[in-house]
């Protein structure tokens, strides 16, 4: 028979078997061992004498303390404690190569922001046509002629030209032929006058517009006649130019398309062409 | 209480300090039993305490949670307390183990010149089973503690002392043979 080791009688005495370090569960091997010291009188000794042994070291009792004694260590280290800092969120330390990435996103996508800014605005204008015509009104924009559009200045010069020729051909209609002062500012107007009808005739020569053509022609005509006049307009010289305007009906081809050029103006669309000054 | 352990961890770790005061009141006892266990001394156990909780407070960033921080302030205090018993190595210069292992710190203390059969005639039994436990090296003493008194399985003492669980029962076994030859006289005496 094997008896036990004194190893084995002090598993035995602590209640934990000697196959399993620190083991609980195996309850068993230590059964085993119970039962042979049950049944080995040399085993049963052994153990007795050790279990006396070990019975005999008493337990030291620690000195008693108080239910103030965790306190009073509390206040003795509290002093020596430095407070705890609150965790805070750190951003994650990013690589080279991520940062890049991270920039080129960021790029990336405020393109994209102005691409869809700038499609968005297209499509807006293209569902609004009206509106936009008349935040920025377009001359030409359905105009009856079918002329490309004209900036704003252009009809502004022309209508502007179409008033300053009707003055002076009614000045030229009712001008005293017997005063041989009044030719002088006559001449003078038609001088003016001249360089932008020239202008406003080239312009609209393009067009397909033959009443505006008609009168600018004949307003030509007028306007050189009396500007290339030598010397002051004299009495005849005004009765002829007076003759030739009843003749074309210069002054009522002018006020027919100023008319039109102020309605056109007042509706924001179907305006005539002009020169650009 | 474990629930509650964990709670004042997460005040003391957001700032609230005074929250580890409620966890030194709530384990200072059981450090104290076990540093006077350990060191056999007062004075030394009181200081135990406070450098366990101190220690504990300056590592409690590193506590894992999902551990006991009884079990985890005891382990630490068992260890200071083993500094202190080392430490105070230093100071005794007697030596009263019967033989020497240079693998294993020795406590040293004042032996005197009475011999056990003086302590068990002038009744002092107490004293020399006292005076047998010391003379035990600190970690076969600790590991006699952990398992005779404070009823620690072989797994908690390896723990407690950093060393695998077979070294903690060799540790356990050594210290009680020595404790019977030291106690045998004692026994035959009686």
């Amino acid at each position: 028979m094997k008896h036990l080791s004194d190893d084995e009688l002090v598993d035995l005495y602590y209640g934990e078997p000697a196959g399993e370090p620190g083991g609980v569960g195996d309850r068993a091997e230590l059964g085993g061992a119970r039962q042979h010291i049950e049944s080995c009188g040399y085993c049963r000794d052994a153990f007795a004498a050790l279990k006396s042994d070990l019975d005999a070291v008493p337990a030291i009792e620690s000195p008693a303390r108080g239910e103030d004694y965790g306190q009073a260590i509390w206040q003795s280290i509290a002093p020596r404690l430095t407070r705890y800092e609150p965790r805070r969120f750190e951003w994650p330390r990013l690589s080279a190569g991520m940062r890049i990435g991270i920039g080129l996103g960021f790029a990336a996508a405020c393109a994209l922001l102005v691409a869809g800014g700038f499609f968005a605005g297209s499509l807006w204008q293209s569902k609004h046509p009206h509106q936009m015509a008349v935040q920025n009104p377009s001359p030409a924009a359905g105009s009856h002629t079918g002329a490309p559009a004209q900036p704003r200045v252009v009809v502004v010069v022309l209508s502007d030209h179409l008033d300053r020729s009707e003055r002076f051909l009614v000045e030229l209609k009712h001008a005293d032929l017997d005063n041989s002062g009044s030719g002088t500012p006559l001449r003078d107007e038609a001088r003016n006058l001249l360089a932008a009808n020239q202008l406003c005739r080239k312009n609209v020569a393009s067009d397909d517009d033959p009443a505006l053509t008609t009168a600018l022609d004949h307003l030509d005509r007028l306007l050189a006649e009396a500007a290339s006049s030598p010397g002051r307009l004299n009495g005849a010289a005004l009765a002829r130019l007076q003759n030739e305007m009843n003749a074309d009906g210069v002054l009522f081809e002018v006020r027919v398309l100023r008319s039109r050029s102020t309605d056109q103006g007042a509706n924001g669309s179907d305006r005539p062409n002009g020169g650009t000054i | 209480m474990g629930r509650n352990d964990h709670d004042a961890i997460r005040a003391v770790l957001s700032g609230d300090k005074d929250a580890y005061g409620a966890l030194i009141t709530r384990h200072s006892q059981t450090l104290l039993r076990v540093a006077f266990r350990i060191t056999g001394n007062e004075a030394d156990a009181e200081d135990v305490v406070q450098e366990a909780f101190l220690s504990g407070y300056r590592k409690l960033a590193g506590f894992e949670s999902k551990s006991s921080f009884g079990t985890w302030i005891y382990r630490i205090a068992v260890n200071c307390a083993l500094d202190k018993v080392s430490g105070r190595k230093k100071h005794n210069e007697v030596r009263v183990a019967g033989h020497y292992d240079p693998g294993e710190e020795e406590i040293q203390i004042a032996d005197g010149a009475a011999g056990p059969e003086r302590l068990a005639l002038s009744g002092e039994i107490g004293a020399m089973e006292t005076m047998a436990l010391r003379s035990l090296t600190a970690t076969e003493r600790t590991a006699f503690i952990l398992r005779h008194m404070e009823g620690c399985t072989s797994v908690e003492i390896a723990a407690a002392l950093g060393m695998d669980s077979n070294g903690a029962k060799q540790a356990v076994y050594r210290a009680v043979q020595k404790l019977r030859r030291r106690l045998a006289p004692l026994r035959v005496g009686v």
